[in-house]
């Protein structure tokens, strides 16, 4: 099976000089939840919008559902939900979706049938009759996925689509896209906020002034970095060549390695003193973490701040 | 298609949804209530449903001056004041937002990301805001329609002429309008554009007709002083010939005004020529706001023995053989002029013979307007319309949102 997504060397540089994308080449593949990551400015959604033809790339090769990058016919197989996307503040959700259905070339009754169930899917449908002007900037982000789902695609590029959404909200977002990807749907999602994906995807790039800083899937990325955690209180221990702090909740040590015996004698040792063990657990690198290597790695790479930059360069 | 419909009727929803819309809408409806509410009865006119009435001994129910008259109002006042300004005026406010509302970050994203072309959805948004004036224009010429069918039992269909005529003329104005504000995506800068483009238009043409109408003036004066100089110039010769020398004196006594009348009017050619010129080559360039809706009224007034413009200038009521009147270019430097005459009666009749010239060049002007085929103007100014919305397109297509 192809890939949904794959491009190579993506090159965006604005009107007056603003270097968005310097060399961008990913691989999607299909079934899976791949997500971007990276700082404000790193040109996610302009990448993004490359990819729906909204901007046009100064240089660019690669494919879309198999097709070049451009087709404006491969469209209609793909959802979009924009970053900040506002629609038409005097139309009702319903006669929203009916425009954006038809700008896909749906059918009228088609269109009844998938705007009742998208408004079901998203919980929106008592509103159907309202103006989306109304709406609170959470409705409206499900009015938009209710619109990018509409003519049923393959793939589903949605930009920041928890933006503004409460927490409820953002759990009834995450567990949409585990039901679509359970339906055999590509996804690919923008974010700034990592944890709420760490459990959802299957791939990731972080994308950090333009280029892709690491990439791969999450078990990937987070190998080799697992380690086990013993936290417990109660008695006064003195420890040398392992990594112990106290904080609120007591003392907590940090193991590295994937073996489980390494934490065996440490246990025995609390045990044997009369403390109390409160959590003993194995972790691995959250996607936060993930993420500030990425920012080390594109500083080393660029000696230059990892932030939210401009891409601006000489 | 189907998306071609679904933008159309995002943006009737869009206009639908603007305040200003009903409030034109509803100012239409006024002007034809009040338009219809005009009639005619034995003793004279009536207006605003009997409210007032005004004696007329001419214009009286089932005359053909309350035929004219009522027509007239239509094609000169209605069409001239309301449709082709107030009106014009008010759509350009409520359409001018349509493409910038269109491109505001956030919303142009979805409609690019479809599989319709750019082209295409810019041809049909602009489509989108003629329609809006077509119908605005359409319910207004039924109510004239019917109006005048009431009223003066004219069931002229040619009335609905202003539907595309008016149309097209505002589409001149609205490529500009487009233009702007897909640069620079600001209803208000597009609007201001627009104005001060159609104020560009009114004013070239109103300078381009002031300034024909001075040279055909003195182009008459200039070549009837020329006949009247060298008529005199060969009596003269011929007096000297004759060795009549007391004659060849009065001659050219006679002779030193007509002369000075004649380098005088060269001099101003050669004053005025340049300037015609160049407002007839801006002209050229510049689409034909006010020849369209010309076309409106030469259509209007094309079967009609009486035109308003008689009505208005009284001639309607005069007795025609004597409105020919004599020729005052004779009567001043022809074979009427008279050597007894005081400086008075001399200054009387140069008056009336400029007067005279006037009229002409007022005639000659509305014959050479009359002159140009429809199919000139129309085209000339779809061609600018083409290249001003060519040029859009291409911006559109290139920009990054
Ligand atoms: N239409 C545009 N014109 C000019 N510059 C732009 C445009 N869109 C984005 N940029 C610039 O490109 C860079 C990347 O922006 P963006 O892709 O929106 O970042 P992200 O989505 O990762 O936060 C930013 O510096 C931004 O200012
Ligand atoms: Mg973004």
């Amino acid at each position: 099976m192809p890939a949904a997504i794959q491009i190579n060397d993506v090159h965006k540089t604005f009107r007056r000089g603003v270097k968005a994308l310097r060399g961008v080449s990913m691989q999607v593949d299909p079934g899976q939840v791949f997500c971007l990551l990276g700082p404000n400015g790193a040109g996610k959604s302009t990448l993004v919008k490359i990819l729906m033809t909204v901007i046009h790339a100064s240089k660019i090769s690669g494919t879309v559902l198999g097709k070049p990058i451009g087709h404006k016919p491969t469209l209609k197989r793909v959802g979009y939900l924009p970053e900040r996307h506002r629609f038409p503040k005097y139309m009702t959700a319903e006669q929203a979706l009916h425009f954006y259905g038809g700008l896909v070339c749906m059918r009228r009754k088609h269109r009844l049938l998938r705007i009742q169930q998208m408004l079901d899917l998203v919980g929106m449908s008592s509103w159907r009759k309202h103006k989306v002007g109304t709406f609170s900037k959470g409705m409206q982000q499900r009015v938009g996925l209710a619109q990018a789902l509409l003519h049923d695609p393959e793939l589903l590029l949605l930009d920041e689509p928890t933006d503004g959404v409460d927490p409820v909200g953002r759990r009834a977002i995450r567990d949409l896209i585990l039901h679509l990807r359970s339906e055999g749907r590509t996804i690919l999602i923008n974010s700034h906020i990592l944890a709420e994906l760490e459990s959802i995807c299957d791939q990731l790039a972080v994308v950090v002034k333009g280029r892709v800083s690491l990439e791969g899937t999450v078990e990937d990325l987070t190998r080799g970095e697992r380690r086990w955690i013993v936290q417990y209180r109660n008695v006064d221990l003195e420890w040398e060549d392992v990594a112990a702090e106290s904080g609120p909740a007591g003392v907590r040590i940090t193991l590295p390695g994937e073996d489980a015996g390494l934490a065996q004698p440490i246990i025995d040792r609390i045990r044997a003193a009369g403390g109390t063990i409160t959590k003993v657990s194995q972790e691995r690198e959250s996607l936060e973490d993930l993420f500030m290597r990425a920012l080390e790695l594109a500083e080393d790479r660029d000696g230059a701040t990892p932030g939210a930059a401009q891409g601006r360069d000489a | 298609m189907i998306a071609v419909l679904a933008i159309l009727r995002e943006s009737w929803l869009y206009l639908r949804s603007e305040m200003l819309f009903k409030v034109v809408m509803g100012l239409n409806v006024l002007v034809i209530v009040a338009y219809a509410s005009i009639s005619f009865d034995d003793t004279g006119i009536s207006l605003f449903f009997g409210l007032t009435h005004v004696d007329s001994e001419y214009v009286r129910g089932g005359t053909q001056f309350a035929r004219t008259l009522y027509l007239g109002i239509y094609s000169a006042v209605i069409v001239n004041f309301w449709l082709a300004w107030a009106a014009s005026i008010l759509a350009l406010i409520s359409t001018s937002s349509i493409f910038p509302s269109f491109l505001s970050e956030g919303s142009v994203e979805l409609m690019l990301s479809r599989p319709t072309r750019r082209t295409t959805i810019f041809m049909t948004k602009y489509a989108g805001g003629l329609i809006f004036v077509m119908l605005q224009v359409g319910v207004f010429t039924l109510g004239a329609f019917l109006a005048a069918g009431w009223r003066v039992g004219e069931w002229d269909a040619t009335i609905f002429l202003a539907i595309p005529l008016i149309t097209l003329f505002y589409s001149y104005l609205f490529c500009i309008n487009v233009f702007v504000g897909v640069i620079t995506r600001s209803t208000l800068v597009a609007l201001l554009a627009t104005l001060l483009f159609w104020f560009g238009t009114f004013g070239i043409r109103t300078a381009d007709d002031l300034v024909n109408h001075y040279v055909i003036v003195t182009e008459s004066i200039e070549a009837r002083t020329a006949t009247r100089v060298a008529q005199l110039q060969k009596e003269h010769d011929d007096a000297v010939a004759a060795g009549d020398e007391k004659e060849a004196k009065n001659v050219a006594y006679w002779l030193t005004s007509p002369k000075e009348e004649h380098e005088q009017a060269q001099t101003t050619l050669g004053q005025l020529r340049p300037w015609a010129a160049m407002l007839s080559t801006l002209r050229v360039i510049m689409p034909e706001t006010a020849r369209t809706l010309g076309l409106l009224h030469r259509s209007l007034e094309r079967d009609m023995d009486m035109t308003f413009q008689d009505l208005r200038s009284g001639r309607a009521f005069e007795d025609p053989e004597e409105a020919a009147g004599q020729d005052e270019f004779d009567a001043y430097w022809g074979s009427g002029q008279n050597q007894t005459d005081t400086d008075d009666e001399r200054r009387r009749k140069r008056q009336r013979a400029f007067n005279q010239a006037e009229r002409e060049a007022a005639e000659t002007m509305i014959e050479r307007e009359n002159a140009i085929p429809a199919w000139r103007i129309i085209g000339k100014s779809l061609l600018f319309e083409a290249l001003v919305l060519g040029l859009a397109i291409w911006i559109f297509r290139r920009r990054d949102f």
